[in-house]
């Protein structure tokens, strides 16, 4: 296993190393790590070429700012206690200028209502709440406060953010995907635990 | 045109499929792609499998398919499998040659009237040589084997592996595969490839994609390169050159190798002598 990750918990399954890269994913690899979601899809060349673009239009660059995209991933990951992809979008919510009483709101570990009071983002996380956390429907009122908020498409692909990220949480829970090492430090520098996460957990 | 056929006009990818039918072997050659041996884990295909991926790779247009392992010839339902199979394309099937002795050589019987060659290893006529990487007593039951089973009617082909030989070696190996009955067109010499147990062999060559023709190989892990690609090195097999781990349908597969192999310069393969 490679040092670059940081091993609390080790994957459960082999992560391929840019030597034994498939050919149809050596340019994935050609400027080094590009991470355990990736280097574990390499097991499956003809997955990853499916899930690698369909990721990358979800929670890539779209429509949507990207404030919007990490309250939803960030939030939805917190509540499903992934702790893979909370610790890595949480130092994207540094990156993109989230404060840190928002990030710790998003992380479960202040109220929300404490970190966030605008109509449209109370809508957003109430809907992101109902969705990852809840099972059936989703409750009238708060859909009708989500929808009378984002138009359509935007809810769309909000929508499809927040079941993509309950997929790749699930599947990076379970197959204990480790963090970067350097991710880990940096975290840990800025106060923030990067094992137990925080109300949820 | 298909577009599997276009490919396979075009030099693109061969014309030629391969199985990987199990991964373990009686021997435990010093150059053994796949380190097999008698411990080695099986990972057999099913010969359903086989048998409905020939067929689909005959619709394809697949004009031959190879089968190889560790020692094919282990599992003895093969025969059988193999006669079913070449009703769709010939076959070439790749033994090591030292199980057909006693009942061994008549279970062998099925595949009689079938356009099937049995390929042999037989690496040097020095039989210390050739005992050095393929184990003691291996010179002799295969040049026991060999008269015996053209004598049964089979077809037989000898594979040589080796580092580059000198005149002397080489003209003394075709002298010895001529009087063994086998003709100069079904003597085939290949060099020791750098991966597997070759990998930490002085002078094996490399094997990329560069170097090997697109050559489609089915194994239990997936759908490979090339046959000299499902290899295993400390015990994993490797997959740099993993195409797919679907193989059913074999559409799939094919499409894939196709798909990398387009582009890419041909004939580069032709100077190492390895497809
Ligand atoms: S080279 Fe062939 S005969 Fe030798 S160990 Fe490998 S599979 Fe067996």
């Amino acid at each position: 296993m490679q040092d670059r990750y940081h091993h609390e918990m080790s994957s459960r399954v082999s992560l391929i190393a840019a030597e034994q890269a498939p050919v149809s994913a050596r340019h994935l690899f050609a400027d080094g790590d590009p991470g355990p979601l990736v280097a574990s899809w390499a097991q499956v060349p003809e997955l990853l070429d499916t899930a690698l673009p369909f990721v990358g239009m979800i929670l890539g660059a779209s429509s949507l700012s990207v404030r919007y995209k990490e309250l939803a991933i960030l939030r939805t990951s917190a509540l499903m206690q992934c702790r893979f992809c909370v610790n890595a979008h949480t130092e994207v919510a540094v990156d993109v200028g989230l404060s840190e009483s928002e990030i710790r709101a998003l992380r479960g570990e202040l109220p929300l209502a404490e970190a966030f009071t605008a109509t449209t983002e109370v809508a957003l996380l109430r809907w992101i709440d109902a969705v990852a956390g809840g099972r059936g429907s989703v409750a009238q009122d708060i859909a009708d406060a989500f929808t009378g908020q984002f138009a359509d498409f935007e809810v769309v692909e909000l929508t499809m953010l927040i079941g993509a990220t309950l997929m790749l949480n699930r599947y990076a829970s379970a197959l204990q995907l480790p963090n970067g090492a350097d991710s880990i430090d940096r975290l840990q520098r800025l106060g923030y635990d990067t094992g137990l996460l925080g109300v949820f957990a | 045109m298909t577009a599997v056929r276009e490919a396979m006009e075009s030099g693109a990818i061969s014309r030629r499929m391969w199985f990987y039918a199990n991964y373990h072997c009686n021997l435990e050659c010093s150059y053994c792609l796949t380190e097999s041996s008698p411990r080695a884990p099986r990972r057999q295909l099913d010969h359903r499998l086989m048998k409905s991926l020939t067929r689909q790779a005959a619709d394809l247009g697949f004009e031959e398919v190879g089968v190889t392992g560790g020692e094919t010839f282990l599992d003895l339902a093969l025969p059988a499998t193999l006669a079913e199979m070449s009703e769709s394309v010939p076959v070439i099937v790749l033994t090591n040659g030292t199980l057909f002795v006693g009942d061994r050589l008549d279970r062998l019987a099925p595949m009689l009237g079938h356009e099937i060659s049995m390929q042999i290893s037989l690496d040097s006529a020095d039989p210390d040589l050739n005992d050095m990487a393929r184990g003691p007593e291996n010179f002799a039951k295969v040049v026991d084997a060999i008269p015996r089973l053209i004598e049964a009617g089979h077809h037989v082909r000898v594979a040589s592996t080796g580092q580059a030989p000198d005149d002397a070696s080489q003209e003394a190996l075709c002298v010895l595969h001529r009087s063994l009955g086998i003709p100069d067109e079904d003597h085939v010499v290949r060099p020791i490839v750098r991966r597997g147990r070759g990998a930490t062999i002085d002078g094996s060559i490399p094997a990329g994609p560069d170097e090997l023709f697109p050559e489609l190989t089915i194994t239990a892990d997936g759908a490979f390169w090339s046959p000299f690609a499902p290899t295993v090195f400390n015990d994993q097999v490797d997959t740099d050159l993993l195409v797919s781990r679907t193989v059913d349908p074999l559409s799939l597969p094919v499409q894939r190798l196709i798909a990398l192999a387009q582009g890419r310069p041909t004939g580069s393969d032709v100077a190492n002598n390895i497809r």
